[in-house]
């Protein structure tokens, strides 16, 4: 059960899982534009102000397309196994799953109501806003939630990775984490550039 | 119980090799110093394997559907073997 939860990869890959994963990222994407919810990078999750639904679109793509293009490059030079891009693309496409739940934090007024009380407390932006200790609790449980689910995802990335490319061990690791730094500045990147044209 | 056929001493670990051979039907007996043949060496899961890589025509991709594994998967397992197959060969030289 646990191995399904962190490696599904080992049962679906291909076609299967560009299909579902295209699906996750779209219905993320649109519950971001919902929520308010955006993903400025790999693994970033924040709130933002209204967007049009493209810009959710946009950043949800290319967060996906960047890492799988670079780890699909990497992949062809380092591994000696014959691997597809349709396994590389298709299971980190799945793998964007644990943030299509991540995507309905966003809708808890707790959280707005958090972030709002952190601006004004630490950088005083904003308006003075209390917040109850039944908003405190909720916020704190879904930050919690964000991280173990960021944790989830990266579990999710490095298996998709591994099992797609053939690349064990040390060899494994070094790679995913060097596309992973490169993925991270690029994707932070197209984000600040899609964020100043649809700002 | 099907026994398995030990391809390792269990003493000092060094590879096995066929002493003798016996005809059940007449009682005949021959003694001699035969090589194990490189697939007996392999693990049982590792010759199922290639049993069902051969009854699928070297199709992974069927072989991926029957195992309900994916394809990656199945081409990962299909890699190890690949790579214990050369090794025993390079030790066998």
């Amino acid at each position: 059960m646990n191995k399904a939860i962190f490696n599904p990869f080992k049962y679906v890959a291909g076609a299967k899982s560009l299909i579902l994963g295209i699906l996750i990222i779209l219905i993320t994407a649109y519950i971001g534009f919902l929520s308010n919810t955006h993903f400025p990078d790999l693994i970033s999750i924040k709130l933002c102000s209204d967007f049009p639904v493209l810009y959710f679109v946009l950043q949800s793509f290319s967060n996906w397309l960047i890492f799988s293009t670079i780890l699909y490059l990497c992949a062809i030079i380092v591994s000696t196994s014959s691997i597809r891009a349709i396994d590389i693309f298709g299971t980190q496409a799945l793998a964007r799953f644990p943030y299509l739940i991540a995507a309905f934090i966003g809708f808890s007024d707790s959280i707005n109501k958090f972030a709002k009380y952190i601006l004004w407390t630490s950088l005083k932006i904003g308006e003075p806003i209390s917040l109850s200790t039944g908003n405190f609790v909720i916020a704190i449980s879904l930050i919690i939630l964000t991280f173990l689910l960021t944790i989830w995802l990266v579990a999710l990335m490095y298996n998709a990775f591994k099992v797609s490319a053939n690349i064990k061990g040390t060899k494994a690791v070094v790679f995913f984490i060097i596309v992973f730094i490169v993925s991270m500045v690029i994707t932070g990147y197209i984000s600040k550039y899609l964020f100043a044209k649809f700002s | 119980m099907d026994k398995k056929l030990p391809v390792t001493c269990p003493s000092c670990e060094a590879e096995l090799k066929v002493h003798s051979l016996s005809c059940d039907s007449c009682q005949t007996t021959i003694t001699g110093s035969f090589e194990l043949p490189l697939l007996i060496k392999l693990e049982q899961k590792e010759q199922d394997f290639i049993i069902a890589f051969v009854k699928s025509s070297g199709s992974l991709k069927i072989m991926a559907q029957e195992l309900k594994l994916s394809y990656p998967t199945v081409r990962n397992m299909l890699d190890d073997l690949i790579n214990k197959i050369v090794e025993l060969q390079k030790i066998n030289k």
